[in-house]
Formats: C-alpha cells, structure tokens, sequence
C-alpha cells in the first residue's frame, strides 16, 4: 500500500505548464523532503495532491483510492465533491503564510474543522485540541488571537490545527519560508517531533540542513519535473545530476 | 416655538424617515449577501443577474424607482387585468428603497469578501470544509469589521434619502416641516427638521463606530 500516488501528473496555468509528468509514491511513515528552485513545481505538487489546484492531466491516489484522474483538463472519474472532500481530510496541509483563521482564539482554530467538518462533539475535540497544543508548546495561548502570536507560534499552532483532523499524511509547504530567523528552530522541532513519532509527512522546504537530518527521501524538482531522488546521503552530499549539484552550490 | 400638533406630526415624520430607513438597510443586508454570492459564483446565470440586478438599480434615481413601484405597476397591471390595484405609500417605499440598497450593499459585501485573503479559503479547503462551509464560518465572519464603515455609510445616506417619499404621498419628516414653513412663512421650521436629521446621523456614527471597534477586537495586536 502506498499512502500518496502520482502517475504522470501534468499541470498547466494557461499557456505554463508547472507540472510536466511527475510520478511519485509515498509509503506509509515515510519523511520526503522536496527542494528546488522557485518555480520548479514543488508547492503545486503539494496543492494538487488535496485539490486545492486541479490537475491538467494524469491521476492522483490517495491510500490507493483513485482521488482524481484527469486528460486534457477532462475530468474522467466525476468523482463524488464529498467523497474528494473525505480523501482530502486524509492530507493535512501546513502553509507559508500559516493562515489562521484571525477571527478565531487558537482553541478555535483548531477545534472547528474537526466541529463543523466531522461533527465532532466540543467537549471532546477541545481536549485533544489542548492536548495538540500542549504538544506544540502552545496551551498557555489557547485563548489569544493568532495576531498576538509571533510566527512561529503561529505555524506551530497551524500545525496543531492540521493534526486535529486526524490526518494520515501531512504537507508542509515551505513552512518556514516567512519566519524570522530566530523562530525557524521551533517550528522545524515540532515537525521534528511529528517525524519521530511516524507521521508520514511531505515537506516542500529551503532548510538543507533539516531534510538531511529528518528525511528518509528527498527528491529534487526541476522546471516541473522530478530530477533526482534518493536517500539525503545521495541527494545531497553525493548528486549525480549537474543540475542538482549547481542548486546545491547556490543555497549551501 | 411649535404647538402640540406641529411636534407630534414632526414626531410622526420622523418616525417615517426612521421606519424607511431601517427597514431598507436590514433588508438590503439580507438581499445583498445573496446577491453578492451570486456576483461572486461560478454559475453564470447566478452571475449575470445579480450583475444585471446591481446595474439596473445602481444605474437609475432611486426616485424613478420609486415612481416605477407606486405609480407604474398599479398602471400596468390595470392595464393588463382591467382590475385597479393600489399600493399602500409606505408599502412602496420600503420595497423601492430596499430594493436600491440591496444593490448597493451588494457591491460593499462583494468587495469585503474579496477582500478576504485567499489563503483563508485554502486553509478551510485544506481542512476537509466545503464552499458553503468555509464562506460562512471562515470568510464571510471576516468581512463583518471591514463592513461596518461603508454600511454606516449607507445607512446615513438612505435615512436623509426617505425625503423622496414626499413624492408618493408620505408626509416625511422634510415634507412635514416643509408644509409648516410654506403656510406659517417661518423657516425656523427647517432648522429643527436639519436638527432632528443631524441627531439620527449622529446616533448611526457613534453606533457605528463601537461597533466597529467591537469587531476588530481580534486585530488588535500587541499587549
């Protein structure tokens, strides 16, 4: 059983295609760290995965169920909204820009997909929701709003929120690509954590340093496709491919 | 200085000024959030007649409007029933001045929801909600705050606009005094009416204000 699958996936924003046939498979536990330039791919990868952007062409599994499938931007399966829906809370996403709800108090926050989505009981779900944020550090915050976190409490509390539905993979796109030097350790801890205990995660990030250390994998993106993959030890102390090696010398 | 029947039938011009106003506004809140959805779908029917809708009673005087449902209906539809059929004044003039501030309500919600951040739609996609799911407990509770100040807005401008009642036989505050004026020939009546308009405006901004600030409680940042 593979937890994600990607065969052939194609992606285009008009006249760009982004994606230009990537096949990937995730097995259960796994840690993949993608890196590449800007523009390589690697974030649409991510968004296409929960269908927060369409594919143009090719198919998407998620636990071996066929969660999309598509040619020439046709959508062959016409699969249920709702059963697309479910697949998707499988996939728990962490971004950028955090994205918190800043109208809600981090209780809030991470207790109302869980309330509104699963209809899980309050009482309930607000225990686990304190339990994730003794987790990430953050129960002494349960009642601030997230315009009175710094950021990386802020990220570790969108991790939290993305943990309360239960999910069975987690993306990380460039999640801490908007933190101040000084709060990027945090975070990369928490998501340390998360690796530790066996949460399959896939993470879109510039930290060399973190995916040589946690990733099982890491696979390398280039203009829209996937250029090099392998253990840390090969990707990144060892590339075989120039373009590899010239993207190394750039950032490290 | 005004006697006794000259105060209550201010009073009672008032009350019709109030009465307009308030019924416009709550119902153009309603109507405009639908509206506004429907400028903002994907279904093209939707869309084109909520844009159709906002340009015809943003393009055209509230007070043709106005002429169109108290004069013009009961007109045509004599014409085409041959049975007479009259609108109560007041009934008219709510459905004319909610009809026009749906339009323009339409517009300010539009443009709040789309003031929205994107990521905020993404993270309650990402979080398993459904559209309607992520619109009304992720976006649209966020466009409250940003509202309140061109719903004031709106709000003012429709309470001194009921003065176009005058038209369709309802005695407004303006008309009221204006009556006075013409038959005492003292123009002291105006200043009251200018008074009394420039109380209720002042009540919606106060109102307005605290509210807006109760509204943003979660932006304000810092200890």
């Amino acid at each position: 059983m593979s937890m994600v699958k990607l065969v052939n996936v194609r992606k285009s924003f008009g006249n760009l295609e982004v994606l230009k046939g990537v096949d990937l498979e995730i097995q259960p536990g796994e840690v993949v760290c993608i890196i590449g330039a800007s523009g390589s791919g690697k974030s649409t990868m991510l968004r296409c995965l929960n269908h927060l952007e369409r594919i143009t062409d090719g198919e998407i599994y998620i636990e071996d169920e066929l969660a999309d499938k598509r040619e020439n931007n046709k959508d062959l399966m016409k699969i249920d909204p709702v059963k697309v829906q479910t697949l998707c809370t499988d996939l728990g996403m962490v971004f950028q820009n955090f994205n918190l709800f800043p109208h809600l108090s981090v209780i809030d926050n991470v207790t109302i997909a869980p309330i509104i989505v699963k209809k899980a009981d309050k009482n309930e779900i607000e225990k686990i929701a304190l339990d994730l944020l003794k987790e990430v550090g953050l129960s002494d915050k349960k009642d601030e709003y997230p315009s009175r976190l710094s950021g990386g409490q802020q990220q570790r509390v969108a991790i939290a929120r993305a943990l309360a539905m239960d999910p069975k993979i987690m993306m990380f796109d460039e999640p801490t690509s908007a933190l101040d030097p000084e709060l990027v350790g945090e975070v990369l801890g928490t998501m340390r954590h998360l690796a530790e205990k066996g949460m399959t995660m896939i993470i879109v990030t510039h930290e060399i340093g973190f995916a040589r250390e946690v990733a099982d994998r890491v696979i390398f993106m280039d203009q829209g496709v996937i250029c090099e993959q392998g253990t840390p030890e090969d990707v990144i102390l060892n590339p075989k491919e120039e373009r590899t090696k010239s993207f190394l010398n750039k950032i490290l | 200085m005004l006697n006794q029947t000259q105060l209550w039938a201010i009073f009672d011009g008032t009350v019709i000024t109030v009465e307009i106003a308030i019924v416009a506004i709550i119902l153009g809140a309603f109507f405009g959030v639908i509206v506004a959805l429907g400028r903002l779908s994907k279904n093209k029917v939707a869309n084109a007649v909520s844009w159709f809708y906002i340009w015809f009673f943003r393009g055209t005087p509230l007070l043709l409007q106005l002429f169109i449902i108290y004069f013009a209906i009961p007109i045509i539809y004599l014409d085409s029933t041959g049975m007479t059929f009259n609108i109560n004044p007041m009934v008219g003039a709510f459905i004319a001045f909610s009809l026009n501030s749906t339009a323009y309500l339409a517009e300010i919600i539009r443009a709040a929801i789309e003031s929205i951040d994107s990521g905020q739609m993404e993270a309650a996609k990402a979080l398993g909600m459904s559209y309607r799911q992520a619109m009304t407990k992720i976006v649209i509770p966020q466009t409250f705050k940003r509202l309140v100040a061109p719903v004031g807005n709106e709000f003012i401008m429709l309470l001194k606009d009921t003065s176009l009642v005058s038209t369709i036989a309802l005695f407004d505050l303006l008309r009221t005094v204006k009556t006075m004026a013409s038959s005492d020939g003292n123009w002291i009546y105006y200043v009251y009416a200018a008074a009394i308009y420039l109380f209720l405006t002042t009540i919606i901004q106060v109102a307005f204000d605290k509210i807006e600030k109760k509204l943003g409680v979660y932006e304000r940042q810092g200890n």
